[in-house]
């Protein structure tokens, strides 16, 4: 999903994005962003940092804060590329943070990278459904 | 009283659903004898977890034996791993047990495994179907009951497109698949990780007392580690090696590692060279960071950020969406 208040900076983004093979969602509000990411699957989440209203941070928050999407990866961008700033973001836990400029094949692999620990984390829980249903086949079954 | 960190939390240390999902997954996998690959870059920590699936199995006081497939020359591979009779080859002068038989009720690990040649990739699977093990230069086999856990740093399936890697021995060895994600992946874990490798430095030397500030560990959290866990832990060493007081701060870190000066860094060329250049790229990549560096230092406001530029603030906004979003179509990717 791309979030940014600037409807023409969505809409590069988007169609570069589609451009690359990602299915791209657009938000022009941290409002929206929120309400979406409740609604419907969604991978990853690049986010403008400036946003009038409810902010970069102030999104984060509220994503991270809601189990239904707290675990969404969230790529901050901005132009307010200063320490204070990535601190926050770190504090917040953002997956990646880009300075604008953005980079097109910077800005695909990082949402590739984002991708990749998805599906680490589904192959993962995967094999860990493999045990459980053999543990519960099984009457011999070892204790949890 | 704090309880010390079992082997598989020491072995992955972190708090992303990725991680933690993967130490239940090592928990479980070490209680049985199943075969593990172990897939995940360089400094990852693969023979770390595969240490500590051992020292979690029932095999735990039976040998543990790391075995680097690319570091052992591949006409040696074979007598390694499965030992040789006398006389086998020129040099045999004895026999020799293999790898696999000192690995007898324990834990053999392979890593590497994307180096094996192919033709002993068939006797591998032969000894994963049935356990038995034929020295080089034998009619003798022996049974061998030695857990298999191997690991590779690139992706496996890819070799068995290519035909590099026998598709049959990885189905065998990919039982249990365990993969491991890069540090840059789960950039949220890299402060927790040096607090823990700090903590370490703290039982070795308890007088000393070292703190990261906050823009240090800004910096660190920003660095995208290409060697990964091994590469943090060897920093977090160096710094503490560095420091001559009890503060880790930004100059003692290596001028790569602070960001900012990576990406933009030589992105114009002094000279124009014998290939030229693309001078309208050029001007929006120069445009995108004055502006970035205006926003920083107006602390993101644009009418000041403009002013500075000796801009209109309509024109300020026009370059910044244009400049400001995407800069090229043939950005560089540093990592």
């Amino acid at each position: 999903m791309v979030v940014d208040d600037d409807p023409d900076t969505v809409s590069i983004l988007a169609r570069h994005l589609q451009r690359e093979g990602f299915v791209a969602i657009e938000a022009i509000s941290g409002a929206e962003c929120v309400r979406i990411a409740q609604e419907r699957p969604v991978d990853v989440i690049l986010l403008d940092l400036m946003m009038p209203d409810m902010d970069g941070f102030q999104v984060c928050r509220a994503l991270k804060e809601d189990p239904r999407t707290a675990e969404i990866p969230v790529i901050m961008i901005t132009a307010r590329d200063d320490l204070d700033a990535r601190a926050e973001g770190m504090r917040l836990g953002v997956s990646d943070f880009l300075a604008k400029p953005v980079f097109r094949r910077q800005l695909a692999n990082r949402i590739r990278a984002q991708l990749d620990m998805l599906a680490a984390g589904r192959a993962t829980e995967a094999a860990l459904s493999q045990f459980e249903d053999k543990s519960e086949h099984n009457s011999d079954g070892e204790k949890k | 009283m704090e309880v010390a960190p079992s082997p598989v939390q020491r072995a992955l240390i972190g708090e992303h659903p990725t991680i933690v999902k993967l130490r239940s997954l090592v928990e479980r996998v070490a209680r049985t004898d199943a075969t593990v690959l172990i897939t995940g870059e360089s400094g990852t920590g693969k023979e770390v977890v595969a240490r500590a699936i051992h020292s979690l199995s029932a095999r735990l006081n039976r040998s543990f034996v790391p075995v680097n497939c690319a570091a052992i020359p591949h006409e040696l591979l074979e007598s390694e791993m499965f030992g040789h009779e006398r006389g086998a080859f020129t040099g045999a002068a004895g026999a020799r047990h293999g790898l696999f038989s000192s690995a007898d009720g324990g834990t053999i690990f392979l890593d590497e495994i994307s180096e094996m040649p192919l033709q002993l990739q068939v006797k591998l699977l032969r000894v994963l179907e049935d356990g038995i093990v034929r020295p080089v230069g034998s009619d003798r086999a022996a049974k061998v009951d030695a857990r298999v856990i191997a690991a590779s740093n690139s992706d496996l399936v890819a070799a068995v497109k290519k035909g590099a890697f026998r598709e049959d021995l990885f189905y065998r060895l990919h039982v249990v698949p365990i993969i491991i994600p890069p540090l840059r992946e789960r950039r949220s874990d890299i402060p927790l990780l040096i607090e823990y490798f700090l903590d370490r430095m703290r039982t070795r030397v308890p007088d000393r007392e070292w703190t990261v500030t906050r823009e240090a560990m800004v910096h660190l959290w920003s660095y995208d580690w290409p060697g990964n866990v091994r590469e943090l832990e060897n920093m977090v060493e160096r710094l503490v090696i560095l420091c001559e007081d009890s503060i880790i701060d930004t100059p003692l870190l290596p001028p790569n590692l602070v960001s900012g000066t990576r990406m933009t860094e030589a992105l114009i060329p002094a000279t124009l060279g014998e290939r030229g250049v693309n001078l309208n790229t050029l001007v929006r990549e120069l445009e995108g960071r004055m502006i970035n560096e205006a926003l920083k230092q107006t602390g993101g406001n644009k009418q000041a950020a403009a002013r500075l530029l000796g801009l209109k603030r309509t024109t300020f906004s026009a370059k910044l969406r244009r400049c400001g979003v995407i800069a090229s179509s043939n950005g560089r990717e540093d990592c």
